[in-house]
């Protein structure tokens, strides 16, 4: 390990410390009491949850998460038996075109879940397991926004990103591409993985798992790399 | 079960056996499904996976192969693989990653108990681990699955070099000396390299010794002169069955009349396995009916034995043919024993299949006779006698009595050459579509019997006349065209549903028989004499009839749905089953499916182009 990462793994811990020193008891804390993975692991043998969210819109300020969907990934497997779909009821009109996309209809949110349980489920679900999205920009900011205003206080949430995975594997590439492939069915598409028709945070959650694999697995034929090299939080 | 995965559980509910799966059922086994990836070139299992696991590929392929490295088949996107799942198949099969490929995986133990009230889907499960275990153990048993096949190998590569010679003043004394010495039972006798003969041990034992000739007297005057010879460029396979049909255990290889070496029967049946030259050979001496009743149950599973060793279509073909052709002639020869030498000369003619060397083990019989036109009325008890005679015997032997009445049984097919010769000018001159379609079988015919020479007339006739017959070949077109490949698979896939063959593929009339009937479009065309199917289309390619990329195409799908055939009833037998045509597309992968459909587009191409050439 060169100094520089242990560095950065001692500053993930020690900001995780720090902050459940901090957090107020409850889900949150229970959350940040579990240690992260080690990021020396490799990463055919880190625990995984990998995450979607639908939402209303981009920005936590103006819109809101309408599902959210995980499913755990171990040891290089895909858990179905993990996977979990929860909706989120709220107040909020569905737009109409959001509807159209992600197949919620004004019942179905009728018959959610309280924003509250929602992330309560979620953050026991990622505890002691680094977050797997794409693009995961809506993810971090809606569940940051989340429990800011449920518990106070921002989670430290390390992650994994496909998309940044992939666009660190395409800069590498002598020939440019267009931004747009880095979008998460045409990645699968590219890597010849099936084409999933629904488009639902839980189906979304298990085609960016199945899209980490592939990544993960060009990052090194002969032996998994280990968990830093694709770290962030 | 989170009503979001409906679509991995839809796609896992359409695949055999879990489309047979209650919903409740489904559920639970998709609680036991994880995702994983393999890249191309790894191995299964994985190094890390010790418990028993079944895949179901979602995008990708794989390969099952014996410990040997024989392929045993390929499984391709909505295949399930199941070897891993028979409690001691693991270690006897390898199972390499094609293509990436993308599985949903679940464990045997698991399986089980979300399927446990289904006993239907573990049989399916254990079955067909099980069959793939068969044919990995059968390939293993076959060393000869790892050699080269005898039809596909020259005298020359087999041959003992050089032959053990004597030359044609020794004595029979040194003769035998020689023989010890090289531990050989039979010597060519040479006169300046030009072979003379060939003496064996028994020569001396039955002509010198038992006689009380001296030793001293020259090899040359106990020597058989009349010798089979073969060369060393002609085919291993027809040298092996030359010699069991002439009872003898030595070829000697002569090229430009030098002796190269010898070629023994033990040599090519160590290649070979023992079965075929035994059973062609106790078929030679079998005493009666029963006898050969009796042998003739051992072709099925001569067929599986041939199949288990990975041997082709073709191969099969020529293998169980011969088998039939020398129950035949053993027929006749036990008629013409019964009912004296025939009255005047005849050839016994083997029409369809049987002439095309293309058999399989439960083929109908179709034969006839050819008469020398010296028949007088009085003769003509005689044939009748031995035409029922050797049809009621094939009958027996489990070549059941024609549909179609083509038999030398009938009278209209026990005829004189000229008779013969006047059919063929009608079909060909005033053809008439239905009188064609019943008579195609005859444009196949091969003599198994007596004079060749009668058949031959005929065939050299008959060809000097189809090439120029447009409408004879106009009408030909016309019938064969009326037999076509199934447009496509599963959903479009045209499935037989007359109550006993219910969703099944006939391969013999959708495949097959289109193919054959091309074959024979393209001889007749071209004046070629050859009936057999692939050397018709080996002959007709790069004439003007047929393009040689056409030629090669048709080759390799009629190989290929013959390999399918051949499976199918390679299983129908060793489940005691009569063997047929109608194969389940639910018995080969999807990978195969496709690979057949491909087969099936080859022959439709083939056809159109006839078609437009022979438009009426």
């Amino acid at each position: 390990m060169t100094p520089r990462l242990l560095d950065r793994w001692l500053g993930l811990e020690a900001r995780r410390k720090r902050l459940l020193a901090k957090a107020p008891p409850g889900p949150l804390r229970d959350f940040l009491a579990t240690p992260f993975p080690d990021p020396a692991t490799p990463l055919d043998r880190t625990p995984i949850l990998a995450v979607d969210f639908e939402t209303t819109g981009l920005e936590p300020a103006t819109a809101h998460i309408l599902s959210v969907g995980h499913v755990r990934m171990d040891g290089g497997e895909i858990l179905l038996s993990s996977a979990h779909h929860m909706v989120v009821r709220s107040d909020a009109d569905l737009d109409e075109k959001n509807v159209v996309i992600h197949q919620i209809t004004d019942s179905h949110k009728d018959a959610g879940e309280p924003l509250e349980s929602v992330v309560e489920n979620l953050l026991g679900a990622l505890a002691g397991r680094v977050m797997l999205v794409h693009f995961g920009r809506i993810e971090k900011d809606f569940l940051t926004a989340a429990c800011k205003r449920l518990y106070g206080m921002a989670p430290l949430l390390p992650m994994i990103d496909t998309l940044y995975m992939a666009k660190r594997r395409m800069d590498m590439m002598p020939a440019g591409y267009d931004p747009s492939e880095l979008r998460l069915f045409r990645l699968r598409e590219h890597h010849g993985l099936p084409r999933y028709a629904a488009h639902n945070a839980l189906c979304d959650a298990i085609a960016t798992a199945e899209l980490f694999l592939v990544e993960a697995d060009l990052m090194g034929r002969k032996k998994a790399p280990p968990l830093r090299r694709v770290l962030r939080y | 079960m989170e009503i979001e995965l409906k679509e991995i559980r839809d796609f896992i509910a359409a695949i055999p056996p879990f489309d047979r799966l209650e919903p409740g059922s489904i559920d639970r086994l998709l609680d036991k499904i994880t995702i994983r990836y393999f890249r191309a070139g790894s191995a299964l299992p994985p190094d890390n996976a010790d418990e028993e696991r079944l895949y179901i590929i979602r995008k990708g392929a794989l390969s099952l192969r014996s410990r040997k490295g024989t392929l045993l088949g390929k499984l391709g996107e909505s295949d399930v693989c199941t070897s891993f799942c028979l409690a001691d198949g693991g270690d006897k099969f390898r199972v390499s990653v094609d293509e990436d490929t993308l599985a949903y995986t679940v464990d045997c133990d698991s399986l089980n108990a979300a399927v446990g009230n289904d006993s239907s889907v573990l049989a399916f499960i254990r079955n067909t681990a099980s069959q793939r275990l068969n044919q990995a153990m059968a390939s293993r048993q076959e060393a000869a699955s790892a050699s080269p096949r005898l039809t596909t190998m020259l005298v020359g590569e087999v041959m003992q070099k050089p032959a053990v010679t004597v030359d044609a003043g020794s004595s029979i004394h040194e003769a035998a000396i020689r023989m010890r010495d090289a531990s050989v039972s039979s010597l060519i006798v040479v006169d300046n390299d030009a072979p003379r003969g060939i003496v064996t041990d028994k020569d001396i034992t039955r002509r010198c010794v038992a006689t009380g000739k001296s030793p001293a007297n020259p090899v040359d005057t106990i020597m058989t002169t009349e010798m089979v010879t073969t060369s060393s460029d002609a085919n291993a396979f027809d040298a092996l069955m030359t010699m069991t049909r002439k009872h003898i255990h030595h070829l000697p290889v002569i090229d430009d009349n030098r002796v190269e070496g010898v070629v023994s029967i033990s040599d090519l049946m160590r290649l070979e396995g023992r079965n075929v030259a035994y059973l062609s050979s106790a078929i030679h001496r079998a005493a009666d009916i029963d006898t050969l009743k009796e042998l003739s149950t051992t072709i099925p599973r001569l067929q599986v034995q041939l199949v288990n060793q990975s041997a082709t279509p073709d191969h099969v073909g020529k293998v169980v043919t011969s088998i039939t052709s020398a129950l035949t002639r053993r027929l006749l020869q036990l008629a013409e024993e019964k009912f004296g030498p025939p009255p005047v000369p005849y050839a016994w003619v083997a029409a369809g299949s049987h002439a095309r060397r293309e058999q399989t083990s439960h083929s109908d019989q179709d034969n006839g006779m050819i008469i020398s036109d010296a028949l007088e009325k009085a003769d003509e008890p005689w044939f009748e006698q031995v035409a029922d005679f050797v049809c009621d015997g094939l009958n027996e032997c489990g070549y059941v009595y024609c549909p179609g009445d083509v038999m030398a049984k009938n009278p209209r097919w026990r005829q004189t050459q000229s008779v013969w010769q006047g059919y063929f000018n009608s079909w060909i001159n005033t053809p008439e579509p239905k009188a064609l379609m019943y008579s195609s079988i005859f444009f196949d015919l091969r003599a198994i019997h007596g004079e060749a020479t009668l058949l031959e007339q005929i065939r050299e006739n008959m060809l000097a006349q189809t090439p120029e017959s447009t409408l004879f070949l106009a009408h030909l077109t016309h019938n064969a065209l009326k037999l076509r490949p199934p447009l496509g698979f599963f959903r479009d896939f045209v499935l037989i549903h007359d109550g006993k063959h219910n969703d099944t593929l006939d391969l013999k009339h959708n495949g097959i028989a289109p193919v054959v009937d091309l074959a024979r479009i393209y001889a007749l065309s071209e004046g070629i004499p050859a009936v057999n199917t692939i050397e018709r289309l080996q002959a007709a390619a790069g004439t003007p009839t047929l393009s040689e990329s056409g030629a090669a195409n048709l080759l390799d799908a009629l190989e290929f749905i013959g390999i399918l055939r051949l499976e199918h009833q390679a299983r129908q037998i060793q489940r005691d089953e009569a063997p047929d045509n109608f194969m389940s597309p639910k018995e080969i992968s999807r990978l195969e499916r496709e690979h057949l459909k491909d087969a099936f587009k080859v022959i439709q191409t083939m056809q159109a182009t006839l078609e437009s050439r022979y438009r009426m």
